[in-house]
């Protein structure tokens, strides 16, 4: 597969991942390259559809949010909000023939938390299976 | 009197968006779309004008928020918050702070001084520069403002050593070499830092505006080439350690550096003689035992002797030892030994803000040598991802020299209105008169030993009961 046509993950991650500094995404930058983009944000709250339209529009082929776990938000309702804007996404993107696959959320675990690492390494393995996507901008 | 130095600024707008320190949480769930809605009412249409820029995944919430959290306290079900953006959180590190690295980039796009709004909260004292405090005793006099008022303050020193001595003939002619001096207006000379991803048009861009400033920008020998060469004369060549140079190809050159090292003296003496007009500085890091080196360096005749610390402001060999401190130890050994006035004393390692030039200068230095500022002017993050392999996220290696240049003029013409400022604010009206003024300042740890350190010491016929 040429390098243009590599699958391309848009990561979106709560700061209280953790092992999520910087130095963390970073190390994940020097192993995926190009086929990860990584955002971490204040809550995963704040993500909302538009961002994952136009990231699958604009920026990569996939888009993922990793969470903290249920109840353990700091503003309580955070990860809550986060889960039902990606499902009321994937209907919006499948009602366009994308594929709700394309869109994803993953919630940390309270008893077993895992590292951004980790949960990147099995995000990107679920995703491996996806073809490029057609709407994303092919002369980005 | 000369005329009136400034550094005429432009705004040069950033590339990227960059990060600011908070960002909003606003919930649309639970809304109960009120009609006095405090998102239409927001008095900076932030709502309204929403966007997001994809290839960063900026939301413009963040950027044009003014943080009067008006929309924070108003909505009725709290459906908004505030919070710390981690992007800008992870910026730099412990000593290039998130706060120093926003503060640079602004004061690169728009050349004016940074206002921090209302109030400062603290701390009001801290490691290094930060536990010094000027003095600001003729802060009330409106005409010393060097800015825009009547008085001249002047900014310019001379690189270069003045003899100890002058000599006469018999006739009354003077018998010895007049002192070489190169006067530059600004006590700031550039630097290439030694990590960035600089391509050759950054580098040009940085020598427009060493020009443009008239002071110096340093950089290896090797890269003086090509379009480099029209910009000699603001140029200092800094020669590697160990390079041979007899002093061939530094025709048109005013300053060259070395290395300290044991041939140094030899390398020097061979660049007089090739071209006795060049001034030669030597670069000595900031070691245990630099003081005895320094005046060693003095004595063998080199006139600049440059100073550096690490990039966070500390001795090369123990982070416990601020630059200030080292600075102030050297500028006192050299007056013990009556040899300031044959030196120029230049400082670098760390320096992050206009005020560490003034307390430089302070401690004892004559001038500053900077640079990751006119790295972090171009948009850097401090990431380091370029000394990784990884991709610049801001692209830095694609601005054109003209971006760079008027974004270094921005954040130097800054300073230099800083530096005006901070003198002003003392009644001192030339930066050569601040050299070693350390009654100008108060010193934190002085401070504390005055007050509290005699506090658990019995004195002498005195018991505890």
């Amino acid at each position: 597969m040429s390098e243009e046509k590599k699958l391309t993950l848009g990561l979106f991650y709560c700061q209280h991942t953790p092992e999520s500094s910087e130095l963390d995404r970073q190390s994940l930058e020097e192993k995926y390259g190009k086929s990860i983009r990584l955002f971490p944000v204040p809550c995963s709250g704040r993500i909302e559809p538009i961002h994952f339209l136009r990231a699958l529009e604009e920026l990569t082929d996939v888009a993922y949010v990793i969470t903290c776990p249920e109840g353990e938000c700091q503003y309580f309702e955070g990860n809550l909000w986060a889960k039902k804007r990606v499902q009321r996404t994937k209907e919006i993107i499948e009602s366009i023939g994308l594929g709700g696959d394309r869109i994803g959320i993953v919630m940390n675990s309270k008893e077993n938390p895992r590292s951004l690492a980790v949960l990147a390494d099995e995000i990107m393995e679920n995703i491996i299976h996806l073809k490029p996507s057609p709407v994303l901008n092919p002369y980005r | 009197m000369p005329a009136k130095y400034m550094i005429h600024t432009q705004t040069a707008p950033n590339r990227f968006k960059p990060f600011t320190k908070s960002g909003i949480i606003a919930w649309t769930e639970g809304c109960l779309g009120c009609r006095a809605c405090v998102k239409k009412q927001c008095v900076y249409r932030v709502y309204i004008n929403r966007g997001l820029d994809t290839k960063q995944m900026i939301d413009s919430i963040d950027n044009q928020c003014m943080n009067c959290l008006r929309c924070v306290q108003g909505c009725p079900m709290e459906l908004i918050h505030k919070s710390i953006n981690p992007e800008y959180a992870a910026l730099g590190d412990s000593h290039w702070t998130p706060d120093i690295i926003a503060q640079l980039w602004d004061q690169a796009e728009t050349g004016k001084i940074p206002v921090s709004g209302s109030g400062y909260s603290g701390p009001f004292s801290g490691p290094g520069f930060d536990s010094m405090w000027t003095d600001m005793s003729e802060i009330v006099r409106p005409t010393r403002d060097g800015i825009h008022g009547r008085e001249y303050i002047s900014t310019g020193i001379d690189l270069g050593g003045t003899p100890r001595h002058l000599t006469f003939t018999d006739s009354g002619d003077l018998e010895s070499d007049q002192a070489l001096l190169v006067n530059i207006p600004l006590p700031i000379i550039l630097r290439i830092p030694f990590f960035g991803s600089c391509g050759k048009d950054i580098i040009k861009g940085w020598a427009m505006a060493a020009r443009g400033l008239g002071t110096f920008l340093a950089l290896p020998n090797e890269m003086i080439k090509g379009e480099l060469v029209d910009f000699k004369e603001n140029l200092i060549p800094i020669i590697s350690p160990g390079q041979h140079c007899s002093g061939d190809g530094l025709e048109g050159v005013r300053l060259v550096e070395v290395p300290w090292e044991k041939n140094c003296k030899d390398i020097s003496q061979k660049i007089k003689q090739a071209h006795p007009s060049v001034l030669i500085s030597c670069r000595t890091p900031l070691v245990r035992g630099v003081e005895e080196r320094v005046l060693s360096i003095v004595d063998s005749g080199v006139s600049i002797v440059c100073l550096e610390g690490s990039s966070w402001g500390q001795s090369m060999d123990d982070n416990s030892i601020f630059l200030k401190d080292i600075i102030r130890s050297i500028h006192l050994a050299l007056v013990e030994n009556g040899m300031r006035d044959e030196v120029t004393i230049l400082a670098s390692g760390g320096l992050a803000m206009a005020e560490h030039v003034a307390k430089s200068i302070i401690c004892g230095a004559d001038g500053v040598v900077i640079d990751f500022p006119i790295l972090i002017a171009l948009e850097c993050r401090m990431c380091g991802r370029c000394t990784k392999g990884l991709p610049c996220p801001v692209e830095i290696d694609q601005a054109e020299p003209s971006w760079v240049a008027s974004r270094v003029i921005n954040l130097l013409g800054a300073w230099h209105n800083q530096l005006l400022e901070v003198m002003g604010a003392m009644g001192i009206r030339d930066v050569r008169r601040l050299r070693g003024e350390a009654g100008r300042a108060i010193f934190f740890e002085d401070l504390d030993r005055n007050t509290f350190g005699s506090l658990g010491k019995i004195g002498e016929g005195y018991e505890l009961e």
